[in-house]
């Protein structure tokens, strides 16, 4: 007997919630970009399991799963392109140091 | 009695353990005051998803978050905080209140979300397993290339020209511009 | 059945505009290639050039009612035709404006920025035209994260680099959430096709739950209160020509793609999207207002009300009715020449003096009165004072919330439009009363960027009183 839909939400529920905690307390900007990553893991477990288990006739969530997978990737790219350029601007990539521009 | 043990079959246990460590790392990953340990962490929970998806039978998924997630996004973290940070050097301390507040809202959004999933009574599939089993290569590439419904040709078509902005921009924004000004 | 190798890509046939779209940008890319150093000043005129081409072939295109395509992935009509011309536009006019910067301080990257403005543009187009949540996560990705490069564009400048990171990272983090949202959709609908969901969609809580979600993330990408946090410090740290871009384009494709999905997927429960939509929309206006008043920098005060103008795009949405749709486009279209008119100008301005202040433009009327006429033309456009297009884009958007029997809500909007009335009078006050030491010398404007200024003066002037574009619009328009 296979495990129930239920549980598998729980576990992907809670992991999103420990992302949306990490990127409202992290202040390192690569630690908020590590925060994403684990907010889109828990929306492709979400996915995956939906269609393994509710519609298994089609493989829509599946799909979905494999494009926010290269998404995230160009997404952490560009990210990662972005930080260092904040680096090479400020020598710090911390939140506080980047909070001129409030008047 | 007889619910626990319909449960405690090797694939089950395999998911309770596969469960707890992407929770604990996943944890670790966001609360851990060292940038480069929280990296590791995140490796952790990528490579136990894919031990996820693999206890699902989708393998090639598996795969996929293996080779992009595990084997290059984290690499290219790891890359950047080599370049960025000295290493083993701590984040700045976040005051408790901060933390409390969040925490509250993060908590107060898993029981919110956790009631309204239990009350719609998500039901398995039946036949769930039978129809997994025929998902093979050749149904995915299908899939992933037909013009027909349910099959994804566009947005696989989109991904490309997506891809492709994604890398001028991370070059243009990357290029160090001082090298430029040399020439 | 699939026979052959035409039946396989017929359905590229009905996607004239985006084909010709990516034309243009193999042509500039491959035009970047091969002009090399010296042929910067062509690379310009080519890409401006093969773009305005297609703008206008764009006007070509005409189908009479609604097609599919890739059996229902792709959907389009004459609506979203229209939609897909009036980016067109703005795009052409941000070109314009964003020429003499190409041409001084970007110099290096000018071929970049405009393939990187041209594919989001692409993804623009594809989340407009979605018939699946695919399809719709793919564009609206390639409308936000090539942007989040070209907001980081002045890599000298700290604040540039700032809010591209701001950008991207609420970008990431809003699209995971509104994932979240998709996830659950799928789990308690069981398609990802608009029309299927609309059929199994019976609003039960998880699909309340879901759907707040997902409008928490549509509500990040067209900046509506409360997650409008990395707006303005994203406008003010960008390059001006992609602020401009930014605010009009980014904006209006993510209001009219939202405007379609609430319309095509959730119309059976449309009560449950109106209220939250109604809360969304009051705050927004007004925080956007109350926010915009105490503003010295004009992009940051541009991006404050731009927020509130946002809100009163929601106006449109809210009312669920063609005449909704009709307004909510209408006003996009006439927010896009007033808004793009003011961001010219400040473009202009700040390229040859680098002065973005308030203060700066103290006694602007006394060296450079064009430039002081066509900002305040765009402030009364923006304010809603007649007869000027702004007047009728807010009177039709407040009809179609009032035809809904919305009164108390286009009652709030009315006072606040009010309110809004005192803080553009404040940068016309500057420009013509405000007595300056050291006002901005007399600029000369470079040809491309007076083309744009001669196009968006027009817009506001005469937009308003040509019927024929507001009655074309209704007669294509759709309800829910």
């Amino acid at each position: 007997m296979n495990v129930p839909v239920e549980f598998y939400l729980v576990l992907s529920t809670l992991l999103f919630f420990i992302g949306v905690y990490g990127f409202i307390v992290r202040k390192n900007l690569i630690g908020i970009l590590m925060s994403i990553e684990l907010i889109l893991n828990a929306v492709n477990i979400n996915f995956v399991v939906f269609n393994r288990f509710l519609f298994p006739e089609k493989l829509e969530g599946y799909m979905y799963g494999l494009f926010v997978i290269i998404v995230a990737a160009a997404e952490t790219a560009v990210a990662i392109a972005i930080i260092i350029n904040v680096y090479r601007n400020m020598k710090n990539i911390d939140v506080d140091s980047i909070k001129e521009l409030k008047n | 009695m007889e619910f626990l043990t319909a449960y405690l079959t090797a694939n089950n246990i395999i998911f309770f353990i596969l469960a707890a460590i992407i929770l604990v790392f996943g944890f670790l990953s966001v609360t851990t005051t060292k940038i480069l340990r929280a990296a590791t962490y995140l490796f952790f929970v990528l490579f136990a998803i894919a031990g996820l998806y693999l206890l699902l039978t989708y393998e090639f998924i598996a795969a996929v978050q293996l080779s992009v997630y595990a084997g290059g996004i984290v690499v290219l973290l790891v890359f950047a905080i080599l370049l960025v940070k000295n290493l083993g050097e701590e984040t700045e301390k976040v005051s408790c209140q901060k933390k409390l507040v969040s925490a509250i809202a993060a908590i107060s959004g898993v029981v919110i979300s956790l009631v309204t999933l239990f009350g719609f009574g998500f039901q398995n599939n039946e036949s769930a397993d039978e129809l997994t089993a025929n998902v093979n290569m050749e149904t995915i590439g299908h899939t992933l290339m037909g013009v027909e419904k349910y099959q994804y040709l566009l947005p696989f078509e989109a991904a490309s020209v997506f891809l492709l902005a994604c890398i001028i921009g991370s070059v243009v924004v990357a290029t160090n511009l001082k090298k430029e000004d040399k020439k | 059945m699939i026979e052959t190798l035409k039946d396989y890509y017929s359905g590229f046939a009905i996607m004239n505009q985006e084909l010709t779209l990516v034309l243009v940008l193999i042509f500039v890319l491959l035009a970047d290639l091969f002009l090399g150093e010296k042929g910067k000043k062509n690379l310009q005129f080519a890409a401006i050039g093969s773009f305005a081409l297609a703008t206008i072939s764009g006007f070509t295109v005409s189908f009479g009612g609604s097609q599919e395509a890739f059996a229902g992935m792709y959907v389009t009509s004459d609506m979203h035709v229209l939609v897909k011309n009036i980016l067109n536009i703005g795009t052409l006019l941000v070109f314009f404006f964003a020429h003499y910067w190409n041409k001084n301080e970007n110099r290096n990257q000018s071929g970049e920025f405009y393939f990187l403005t041209l594919s989001t543009l692409l993804g623009m187009y594809l989340m407009v035209s979605s018939g699946n949540f695919i399809l719709f996560y793919i564009g609206l990705e390639t409308a936000s994260i090539p942007m989040a490069a070209l907001v980081a564009f002045n890599k000298k400048n700290r604040d540039s680099a700032e809010a591209a990171a701001k950008y991207i990272l609420t970008a990431a983090f809003s699209s995971g959430v509104m994932l979240f949202g998709i996830s659950l959709i799928y789990g308690s609908c069981g398609s990802l096709y608009f029309d299927e969901v609309a059929n199994a969609f019976q609003g039960l809580p998880v699909q309340i739950l879901a759907m707040v979600f997902f409008m928490a993330g549509m509500g990040f990408k067209i900046s509506l209160v409360p997650f409008h946090l990395w707006t303005a410090d994203t406008y003010q740290g960008a390059p001006t020509s992609v602020t401009a871009y930014l605010s009009v384009m980014s904006k209006g494709a993510a209001a009219f793609t939202f405007l379609c999905i609430l319309f095509k997927a959730f119309h059976n429960y449309p009560e449950i999207w109106q209220n939250i939509l109604w809360w969304i929309i009051v705050v927004t206006i007004t925080v956007g207002n109350l926010f915009a008043i105490r503003q010295k920098n004009l992009k940051r005060f541009l991006a404050f009300s731009s927020i509130s103008q946002a809100g009163y795009i929601m106006l449109g949405v809210i009312s669920g009715s063609p005449l909704g749709m009709t307004s909510t486009v209408y006003y996009i279209f006439i927010y896009l020449f007033t808004n793009l008119a003011a961001f010219g100008i400040i473009s202009n301005i700040e390229n040859q003096t680098g002065k973005v202040g308030m203060d700066d433009y103290n006694g602007l009327y006394g060296t450079n009165p064009k430039s002081a006429f066509i900002m305040t033309l765009a402030m009364f456009s923006l304010g809603g004072i007649p007869p000027f297009a702004g007047f009728f884009s807010k009177f039709f958007i407040f009809a179609a919330a009032a035809e809904q029997g919305q009164y108390l809500l286009v009652f709030i909007a009315l006072l606040n439009t009010i309110i809004s009335l005192y803080y553009y009078l404040l940068v016309v006050k500057a420009m013509f009363i405000n007595k300056s030491e050291n006002p901005i010398p007399t600029i000369k404007s470079d040809n491309m960027s007076i083309i744009g200024l001669g196009i968006c003066t027009i817009g506001i002037l005469i937009l308003g009183f040509i019927s024929p574009i507001y009655e074309y619009m209704t007669s294509i328009s759709f309800g829910m």
